[in-house]
């Protein structure tokens, strides 16, 4: 049974297609830490993903990689005061800004852009699922193997420096907003749990990280243009 | 009028949410934002209450006169019965 370590959880996975093993490759490992659990994936897991809005059209062997990625986020939640957050998320200089916004409104553009300005000082963590944890009091981003259309990940963490919601604009400009305003936009962004103690558990991470994080709004195009202005802003303004 | 079960209140980086638990889910799956206001209002009734208890709830927090509470009051379980929160 092969053992990963993502975001920084030693687990077991049995799993039952090729797919998902080749998916989490990177993250093996084979270190001395203990699983901290054991991710037995079976049909019903499946079956279970298949009932998610738009997913019975996947082949089962992605829905199993989905089905992974529940139970890891699940445990997260449960026992790691940690999340998952819909986002691109790209490290400067060893901090992570994290862009947001529903699917298809450019946070993947947005990142790329990023990279061509910054070059090797840009590392994207991962691209559609980091996980977001909260360890010693300061918030980190990690890298999946869940990581978008484009694959892009790294099997790092990185300490949270921002959080940017995306919306499409005809101009471009990045303004600070209230945690009111981000709680919404997280709410859609991340899995929402079903059960009131996780519900709390969730609310407890929010409320932390919505008061230490430094919450933008940036409504652009896509073009060089949008990614100076949020560098500006959340970069090289960040202290002033 | 009661909330019904599986409705949960909440206050996280100083806004209410009310968000469904459990089997409610699959009734109601969004988040319903509340001011000040709504919060004692929504907490008046997790327990049950008629309208005339709530105006009394809302002049004991607020200093507001009563035709702009049972205005507010109307609004609000408006809202919750459109939603279908309450029962």
């Amino acid at each position: 049974m092969p053992r990963y370590k993502i975001a920084d959880v030693v687990f077991d996975a049995e799993l039952m297609y090729g797919y998902t093993a080749k998916l989490c490759e990177k993250y093996l490992y084979s270190g001395s830490d203990k699983p901290e659990f054991t991710a037995v994936m079976t049909q019903k897991d499946i079956d279970a993903e298949k009932m998610q809005e738009g997913a019975e059209k996947f082949p089962d062997y992605y829905l199993e990689s989905l089905a992974l990625f529940r139970k890891l986020c699940d445990y997260t939640l449960s026992f790691k005061q940690g999340i998952i957050f819909h986002s691109s998320a790209v490290a400067v200089d060893g901090k992570a800004y994290l862009f947001t916004a529903p699917s298809g409104t450019g946070k993947s553009t947005h990142a790329r852009l990023w990279r061509e300005m910054l070059g090797d000082r840009a590392v994207m963590i991962n691209d559609d699922k980091p996980i977001i944890r909260w360890v010693d009091g300061d918030f980190y981003v990690y890298g999946t193997p869940w990581n978008g259309k484009h694959r892009l990940d790294t099997n790092t963490r990185a300490k949270i420096a921002a959080i940017c919601e995306l919306r499409r604009g005809t101009t471009n400009r990045i303004y600070k907003i209230s945690p009111q305003e981000m709680l919404m936009v997280v709410m859609n962004q991340t899995i929402r749990p079903t059960e009131a103690d996780k519900v709390d558990n969730l609310i407890f991470i929010l409320d932390k990280l919505l008061t230490a994080v430094p919450l933008y709004r940036l409504e652009c195009d896509i073009s060089e243009e949008a990614a100076k202005t949020s560098y500006a802003e959340m970069v090289e303004n960040a202290d002033k | 009028m009661k909330i019904k079960d599986g409705f949960i209140l909440r206050e996280v980086a100083g806004s209410f949410i009310v968000v469904a638990v459990g089997e409610a889910v699959k009734e109601f799956n969004g988040i319903v934002n509340l001011n000040e206001t709504g919060a004692v209002l929504w907490k008046t009734l997790e327990k049950g209450a008629t309208k005339e208890q709530l105006v009394k709830a809302l002049l004991a927090e607020y200093d507001v006169d009563e035709e702009t509470a049972r205005k507010d009051i109307d609004a609000f379980i408006n809202k919750l019965q459109e939603a279908k929160l309450v029962r």
